[in-house]
């Protein structure tokens, strides 16, 4: 989830408030499907990542219409989307929690003396297996000399004759895909309901703030320091100082880091 | 017919007109220079002509293809390279790689083998003189190695006429003889080139005609020796510039 709030951070210097909503709908979309047909949540995953296409091409088409500085008016452009969409959610179900009670990821796995959640160890793979695919993606291919170019310097990418309006959007595509997927996994293993999304798009922003936008490895690392962090919160003193505790490390990463979330841009 | 031609290209930026009908057109192979004040308009004409900025009224052809209106990359795609006067190197970037780009994206003369491009790209930064800097990132280099770099790059996609933004500027007097050389080199390779530089000694050494922009206008168009004798560019620009 942090590594598509990171990209397209990177590709359209826009912040986007309302990612953590987009990944409750694709949990959302991803629960409908599943009560509907059965489908499994291994085949969810491509399935919400295509239904959040046409919202990636509205947020990508919107975003490039905004004013300079583009880091603010992105914020007041995507907080509003953010509360359209959960107001959109609402209308659609209820407002009431769903969760993805597929027996089989409940189920624990063995592995020695280790007892782990099958939906846990998914969400797990799944991720080291985006983060490899897409290091590989970016650093491999044409398309990720055209997404890394453009993130660095749009006009001097274009001027060595990059499309940079489709590395852009196909950045939009991925990284919401990536975010109707990951609402999938969060599904199996939380509750979604409309408001579920602030507090994911707090977790991407830190994660961006700790890792520097588009360090995919560092991102990864990040990710597994925030869940500890977060685990031991709720272990030592309940789960109502998550929250607090996310936005306390947002606050002072923000303080230690004057470089903040414009800081590189490697891979 | 000429290579690149502006046809009555007008900017306007709110209420300030920084570029007021400006005709300029460029022969294939010539290398032309473009001097002016500060705030003359120079890197806004640049702009316009290599596709970054769309003009308030008035056309770029090149080749006999109308580029004004069209996406930011076409003229990159048509052969126009450009430099900028502040240089934007591809930061996250190694040299090498920020090279790499503009040959894997390149339009004329493409590699399908990735060990082509990088011995296109390692020839192009021995060609500039960073060939031992290859490994080393973009950003840690010093501002001569960084326009060194950005020529590089904006050879990489083998264009046909380069926009070169004040190479020389900010140079030590050796970082602007080698600048010299670089034009020499460029010019026998057949290149056409439209310089902005702001130094009139260094630019009558390399261009077989200058243009003047003053106030967003062209105020003389000649070869060196004749602008230099124009009492219109003493009074815009020779007489706060070396001569």
């Amino acid at each position: 989830m942090a590594l598509g709030f990171s990209m397209i951070l990177g590709v359209s210097r826009s912040l986007n408030l309302a990612h953590g909503d987009l990944v409750v709908l694709g949990g959302y979309v991803g629960y409908s499907l599943w009560a509907a047909a059965g489908l499994s949540p291994v085949l969810l995953l491509p399935v919400a990542a295509l239904a959040l296409a046409p919202a990636a091409l509205v947020w990508d088409w919107l975003l490039k219409r905004t004013p300079e500085p583009k880091e603010l008016s992105s914020l007041v452009l995507t907080f509003g989307l953010s509360l359209l969409l959960q107001t959109v959610m609402r209308a659609i179900w209820r407002g009431e929690y769903r969760l993805i009670a597929e027996s089989s990821l409940g189920a624990s796995l063995q592995l020695g003396t280790l007892a782990l959640n099958r939906g846990r160890v998914l969400a797990a793979v799944a991720a080291l297996a985006v983060v490899g695919l897409l290091w590989l993606a970016l650093t491999r291919t044409r398309w990720g000399q055209a997404v890394r170019a453009t993130s660095i310097d749009p006009q001097a990418a274009a001027l060595v004759g990059i499309n940079v309006d489709g590395a852009r959007r196909s950045t939009f595509l991925l990284a919401l895909g990536l975010s109707g997927a990951t609402g999938v996994l969060f599904a199996t293993l939380h509750y979604v309901h409309p408001a579920a999304g602030v507090e994911l798009t707090l977790m991407a922003i830190v994660l961006s703030i700790w890792a520097g936008v588009g360090h995919l490895r560092s991102v990864l690392a990040a990710g597994l320091l925030l869940g500890m962090i977060e685990a031991l919160t709720v272990t030592g003193w309940g789960p109502g100082w998550r929250e607090p505790v996310v936005a306390l490390m947002l606050l002072g990463s923000l303080l230690a880091r004057s470089g903040g979330l414009a800081r590189g841009h490697a891979h | 017919m000429p290579i690149l031609e502006g046809r009555g290209v007008s900017v306007a930026f709110g209420g300030l007109s920084a570029l007021r009908g400006v005709d300029v057109a460029i022969e294939e192979r010539e290398v032309v220079g473009l001097l002016g004040p500060n705030g003359s308009g120079k890197s806004t004409l640049f702009n316009v002509l290599g596709g970054l900025l769309r003009p308030t009224s008035g056309e770029v052809w090149f080749r006999g293809q109308r580029i004004t209106g069209g996406p930011p990359w076409v003229a990159g795609r048509l052969g126009i390279g450009r430099t900028f006067q502040i240089p934007r190197p591809f930061a996250g970037l190694s040299v090498l790689d920020s090279v790499l780009v503009g040959v894997t994206f390149r339009t004329r003369h493409r590699y399908r083998r990735a060990a082509d491009r990088r011995a296109e790209a390692e020839r192009l930064l021995g060609l500039v003189g960073l060939a031992d800097k290859a490994g080393a990132r973009a950003a840690a280099l010093s501002l001569g190695e960084m326009k060194r770099l950005e020529l590089a790059v904006a050879l990489s996609s083998r264009p046909a006429l380069l926009l070169l933004d004040e190479l020389a500027s900010g140079l030590s007097p050796k970082g602007r003889e080698e600048v010299v050389l670089f034009y020499a080199r460029l010019r026998e390779r057949g290149m056409t080139i439209f310089a902005v530089e702001h130094s009139f000694g260094l630019l009558a050494q390399v261009a077989d005609r200058m243009l003047v922009l003053d106030q967003g206008q062209i105020v003389v168009d000649g070869p060196p020796p004749a602008v230099l004798a124009s009492p219109r560019v003493a009074a815009a620009y020779l007489g706060e510039e070396e001569r």
